[in-house]
């Protein structure tokens, strides 16, 4: 009983206080034995990423569809940056892989082969370039990014470190631990799904090693600005690490989150034998 | 395109637009971005649905003007996205009398990616790409 009162009141430092002088025990779980003004003091030093936020291309599109021409350019700059320079060994897969996606493409073109489906499917990690539009939610124990197209990442600023090896395994979004310097948070992700995104043809996953390793900086530039700093390092299937800066701009023309991925509500797209096609009726 | 050449209201512009890699639910390769054309019809029903919105539109053949009309599927962004851009649920109703410029599909259905929706009252829908501020 006095586990589940615990449990209950996890968040409640006064009862867990309570708790404590009762048993002089450590039943309270880390973190919950900061007073309330302690705790506002933590918050009152984090900055405030308040706000809704996307990439920075998607500004000015039309119709959720179209992208601008400023928009363009800067997707293009981002693919350009975040080239991945292959070893010899991912070199021979990736060709092999954009071979046999440009073969499907040109075989059908009006069909597009679903390698990924952007949407629909759970957006790869980092997930801050995805469709949609995100949220930070910033709090002494950890900051979480939330997106309409249904990507969660939990980044604890708590002091802990990622779990031993032998508690790991590949996830979306991967283990995410982070300290604040200043005003720039600074994450370390390991245990994502051993893969990069590759937006080229119809779009599509190049497999990496299990050394695959993500650190980000990030900050807030200014009012409407934020960066991400980030680098890609996997020595097995890198001969360098992948560092990239993108931009997210304040979204200025709504204010609330509406997700975006009830795929089965309406879905005129399906794939048929492994190819997009339209259901126009 | 099978039956859009013979759509008098049909009219082929070229276009550039590059398909993102980051947006849209699916690969736009399905869409000849180089061509958009001009549909004027009536709307049959207005999709707001995710993961996409869908146009109806009941588009009668000038030249055939005792032929029925021939329904074209158009789809949009997700509604929040359109919302965004100044769309509402309500901003197309069965009946309107509207035109839609489109990407048209390649497989020579009868569909596209909408690039543009002038309504009942003569004005555009929503906000045309612009030019970004950044």
């Amino acid at each position: 009983m006095i586990a589940n009162l615990i449990a209950r009141n996890s968040l409640r430092p006064a009862a867990c206080a309570i708790v404590i002088a009762l048993l002089a025990g450590s039943l309270c779980p880390a973190g919950a034995q900061t007073s309330s003004k302690e705790r506002l003091k933590a918050f009152a030093k984090l900055p405030d990423w308040t706000g809704i936020w996307e990439l920075d291309a998607f500004v000015g599109q039309a119709n959720g569809q179209q992208f601008s021409a400023e928009g363009q350019r800067k997707l293009k700059a981002y693919a350009a940056a975040g080239r991945p320079s292959f070893t010899p060994e991912y070199q021979a897969k990736y060709e092999a892989i954009r071979k046999k996606v440009a073969d499907a493409v040109a075989a059908d073109p009006a069909h597009p082969p679903v390698t990924h489906d952007p949407l629909c499917d759970a957006p790869p990690f980092p997930a801050t370039a995805s469709p949609g539009m995100f949220e930070w939610l910033i709090t002494p124990e950890e900051t979480v990014f939330v997106s309409t197209v249904g990507a969660v990442r939990h980044i604890y600023t708590d002091g802990r470190s990622h779990p031993p090896k032998d508690e790991l395994w590949p996830t979306l979004m991967g283990d995410s631990v982070g300290h604040w310097e200043g005003d720039t948070l600074v994450v370390d992700t390991v245990s994502m799904k051993p893969r990069i995104y590759m937006g080229e043809l119809s779009g599509f996953y190049m497999p990496m090693s299990d050394k695959l390793h993500h650190t980000e900086r990030i900050r807030m530039v200014n009012h409407d600005e934020m960066q991400i700093e980030s680098t890609t390092e996997d020595p097995v299937a890198l001969t360098k690490p992948i560092h990239v800066t993108i931009t997210y701009a304040r979204v200025t023309d709504f204010n609330r989150m509406v997700e975006e991925t009830d795929c089965e509500e309406n879905e005129r797209d399906p794939a048929v034998n492994g190819r997009f096609s339209t259901v126009t009726h | 395109m099978r039956n859009t050449i013979a759509l008098s209201a049909v009219i082929a512009v070229a276009a550039a637009l590059v398909a993102g890699p980051a947006s849209a639910h699916h690969s736009r390769a399905m869409f000849d971005s180089s061509k958009q054309l001009t549909l004027i019809g009536t709307v049959k029903e207005f999709q707001w649905t995710n993961p996409h919105c869908w146009i109806q539109v009941l588009v009668p053949d000038p030249d055939h003007p005792d032929a029925a009309p021939v329904e074209w599927g158009v789809e949009m962004g997700a509604p929040v996205e359109l919302m965004r851009k100044g769309w509402k649920p309500g901003s197309l109703n069965p009946g309107d009398k509207i035109t839609i410029v489109l990407n048209p599909l390649r497989d020579g259905q009868h569909g596209g990616l909408v690039v543009a929706v002038t309504g009942p009252d003569g004005k555009v829908i929503g906000r045309s790409a612009e030019p970004a501020t950044k």
